[in-house]
């Protein structure tokens, strides 16, 4: 029963804030001209494109994660600042990554090798974005794989042996799970194809994106939306069933592996190469805007454009708010989907499959009061965001061991106590890993597309977009410059959220 | 004795109704400072200066609605009607005029200030759409590239040889100037030989981009790319001189119009007062407003186009701006009539390579 009562404003909130306005534009386009959108050959095309650009994403970061995640048992120099970097790119408006990447291998980049235009720019840029989506969890889980591999070994299997039967069967589930959830991002993902690959890399999403925005091709859409779900309903089905299986079978978190300090500084300089290398596109971004150094200067009282401190208070204040909201929200749906309630579990995860301009035109139609209000603008980041939160937050909640809280009431601990000091400590790691994710997924500019945009509310995205609107040095300069200060902040925020007692 | 708390009762209930009434009261004297929603694109710039004094004088305050590009923006007002999410628009251009018009959303309203604008910005004679702006869509070059090079002289240069992988333009399913661009080749070229020059670019090596910023930021070569032409609009050298970084400021801007015979096309920004509104006289005075003197004066530096009052100044770095002599200028009933059309031929040709079928 309880866990009904938890699920019940969730639900309540996914019915309002995401499936009555969606609802509303997909009847517009019921009708005859479903039909001509299925028979096109071309729009097969698209789907074939974006299962290749989601199935190659996520082989590609669970081969990197892999490693990168036993590297991240030991203790070393920076260990918290490079688990922070994998989150950091979530920040950073695409248009702003792409002029990162075009400046380090676009056709006149610094490295002399142009990758514009090919596959292997998009999967870069999808594992740039998307790596922290398994390396997080990864991270946070691979102790737990110690102490079944320990029993085998002390049993006689050779570490080849125990490693294959024991622990592979035991982390597969867990890399799947972050696979699916990085195919979902990049299956439906937007903007990186579009200004990496040019036009002829465009996903299904962008053929959504163009239907209705510029179009209000209505059926069309609607058909898209539909093929669209066909593939990520049961990847997400498939992520869940995964999810639940992997977290039964792993123990607690543990912290990290001390090393000698040769071997931990030897990690530090392998591990700094390779994110270095995959992140060099951001880099190049900040050399670039260490090139106006006006700009640095201007953009804090610029009199054209929003001027940086404004722009930087309202991406704090809407991120504050848009968790404020979030947490409580996470925090109902995590908890009801631990005790069982397994249809939440699904639709929670809804708002990161559709569309946002398909939400954000229901809006229009489903709330014409609220148009332009802040009480919309939180609730649509709220929602975009609180599904990464609770999905880290899970796997922890489910992790605990049961015998710890029986232990507590038989103790005599109050429930509040027993939650405070026992569940909490459990929890806490992977609730600030969610956190992290959220808030980036928050500061980034998710939330822009789904609702009507202020110019007093201008964020530091939008601050950055304004600009790159105007022809001009300056401009470009100070869009730079924003950028890279997106990413200053974002990570600071990260690391001080991530970061937990290692000892 | 008994009567008493009667009494009270009843003089609680009509304390209760006075105060409700006087909270009416105050509750319509405070919405009586009238809130106009404007829903624009999200180019739309102006000084808060002349924001400001528009509140103080009239009493009616604005709240500006950005609904992204023009086409955009169009669409959302379009699929609001009936609950118009705002009071007036501004930002659709004559490509979309009659969009607009056919949607029906627009109410009609003839500004005094109407007899006072340039006579080519009148492209509604209805006056349902009140022009407000004009520019050009122009390509642009980048003058260092071009140093000892020689500059294409028209259209049709673009495909030959020498001028191989240095053009970018937009696409014109999903960016105004991309769309100008695509009806000034159907201008330049005629119906039926425009999609042929487009198949020539494409072997050409154009480069196709999605919108404005990601042509000019990431593939002109101002800001790096490898692309010298680029899709923009006759103003952007002014901007550009404008904005410059380096000390000392430059005299001339680095990049320079091309200004070929029919290869400019001519845009006109419009605002409307949306059906429905409650605040007809307010939106009324805020589209007065918009073609007073200082706004259209404050015009060019906002938003880089040009005022559409006659009489208006300048600033001086306009003088960059040059106005080409025969821009393409389609009427917006035709645009209206076959825009779908081209962009899907478009479409075909150049982004899915299929052969043009005339």
């Amino acid at each position: 029963m309880s866990r009904w009562l938890l699920a019940l404003p969730v639900l309540a909130f996914l019915g309002w804030a995401l499936l009555y306005p969606l609802g509303r534009i997909l009847a517009l386009g019921l009708g005859e001209g479903i039909g001509a959108t299925f028979s096109n050959p071309y729009y097969w095309g698209r789907l074939g494109w974006s299962l290749v650009y989601g199935l190659g994403s996520s082989l590609l970061c669970i081969l990197l994660a892999l490693p990168l995640a036993y590297a991240f048992r030991y203790r070393f120099p920076g260990r918290a600042f490079l688990l922070t970097a994998s989150t950091v790119p979530f920040v950073l408006p695409t248009v702003v990554v792409a002029i990162g990447f075009l400046s380090l291998v676009g056709p006149r980049g610094v490295l002399g090798v142009n990758l514009y235009g090919t596959p292997g720019i998009l999967f870069w840029a999808s594992v740039l974005y998307n790596l922290g989506l398994v390396l997080r969890p990864l991270v946070a889980l691979l102790p737990g794989l110690e102490p079944p591999l320990a029993a085998a070994r002390t049993l006689g299997a050779t570490p080849l042996r125990a490693y294959w039967r024991v622990g592979v069967p035991l982390l597969m589930p867990g890399l799947l799970s972050g696979g699916s959830l990085v195919f979902l991002y990049s299956f439906t993902s937007f903007g990186v194809p579009l200004l990496l690959g040019g036009i002829r890399w465009g996903t299904l999403e962008v053929e959504t994106y163009t239907a209705l925005a510029y179009r209000l091709a209505f059926p069309q859409a609607t058909a898209l939306v539909l093929m669209q779900l066909a593939v990520s309903l049961p990847v997400l089905l498939l992520y869940l069933r995964l999810q639940e299986r992997f977290a039964l079978q792993v123990g607690t978190f543990g912290p990290p592996r001390p090393v000698s300090a040769r071997g931990a500084w030897a990690l530090t300089g392998g591990l700094g190469m390779v994110f270095l290398l995959l992140y060099s596109p951001l880099l190049s971004l900040f050399f670039r805007a260490l090139q106006y150094p006006g700009a640095w200067e201007s953009v804090w009282h610029s009199t054209d454009f929003t001027p940086a401190g404004l722009a930087l208070g309202h991406t704090l204040a809407f991120a504050g708010l848009a968790l404020l909201m979030g947490v409580p929200l996470a925090g109902l749906y995590a908890y009801a989907v631990w005790r069982g309630n397994r249809f939440l579990d699904g639709l929670g995860l809804l708002p990161l499959l559709v569309s946002p301009v398909a939400v954000g035109l229901g809006y229009l139609l489903a709330y014409p009061g609220l148009r332009g209000s802040l009480f919309l603008l939180i609730a649509a980041y709220a929602l975009l965001s609180y599904p990464l939160l609770a999905r880290a937050w899970l796997p922890s909640l489910r992790a605990m061991p049961k015998s710890l809280l029986e232990a507590a009431r038989v103790l005599g601990a109050t429930p509040w106590r027993r939650f405070w000091r026992v569940e909490w400590p459990l929890v806490q790691p992977g609730f600030r890993g969610g956190l992290a994710l959220a808030l980036a997924a928050v500061m980034g500019e998710f939330g822009a597309t789904l609702v009507l945009q202020r110019p007093e509310w201008t964020t530091l995205s939008l601050a950055i977009y304004e600009r790159l609107g105007r022809p001009g040095q300056a401009p470009f300069g100070e869009a730079l410059v924003l950028a890279a200060l997106l990413c200053l902040v974002g990570s600071g925020l990260f690391l001080g959220i991530a970061r937990r007692k290692e000892d | 004795m008994l009567v008493k708390p009667k009494v009270r009762g009843w003089s609680l209930l009509l304390g209760a109704v006075l105060w409700g009434i006087g909270f009416q009261g105050f509750m319509t004297g405070w919405a009586q400072a009238t809130t106009l929603t404007v829903l624009t694109h999200d180019s739309w710039a102006m000084d808060k200066g002349l924001v400001d004094q528009f509140e103080a004088q009239t009493g009616i305050k604005l709240r500006f609605l950005k609904g992204g590009d023009a086409g955009a923006m169009l669409n959302k007002a379009i699929l609001s009607k009936g609950a118009p999410i705002a009071d007036v628009i501004y930002g659709f251009d004559n490509t979309l005029l009659s969009r607009a018009l056919a949607a029906g959303i627009l109410q009609r309203y003839l500004s005094p200030q109407l007899k006072n604008l340039r006579a080519e910005t009148l492209l509604d004679p209805q006056g349902y759409a009140t022009p407000v702006d004009y520019g050009f869509v122009a390509l642009n070059y980048d003058k260092d590239y071009f140093r000892n090079k020689p500059l294409p002289t028209r259209l049709a240069d673009l495909a030959k040889p020498e001028f191989a992988k240095l053009l970018v333009v937009e696409n014109p399913a999903t960016s105004s100037p991309g769309l100008a661009f695509l009806l000034t080749t159907v201008a330049a070229f005629g119906e039926d030989r425009y999609l042929g020059f487009w198949a020539d670019l494409r072997k050409n090596g154009v480069l196709v981009a999605n919108g404005w910023s990601e042509a000019y930021y990431t593939h002109f070569t101002r800001a790096g790319g490898d692309r010298p032409l680029v899709v923009s609009y006759t103003t952007s050298p002014a901007a550009e001189l404008f904005y410059s970084e380096a000390r000392p400021k430059p005299s001339t801007p680095p990049t320079g119009n091309l200004l070929f015979p029919k290869g400019t096309f001519f845009q006109v920004e419009f605002a409307g007062i949306l059906k429905g509104t409650q605040n007809l006289a307010a939106a009324q005075k805020f589209i007065d407003w918009l073609l007073s003197k200082p706004v259209q004066e404050a015009i060019p530096t906002q938003m880089w186009v040009f005022p559409a009052l006659r009489g208006a100044a300048l600033p001086e770095v306009f003088k960059w701006a040059e106005t080409p002599s025969q821009p393409v200028r389609l009427s917006p009933e035709w645009i209206a009539a076959n825009r779908d059309r081209w962009i899907e031929e478009w479409t075909r040709t150049v982004l899915q390579g299929q052969a043009p079928s005339r």
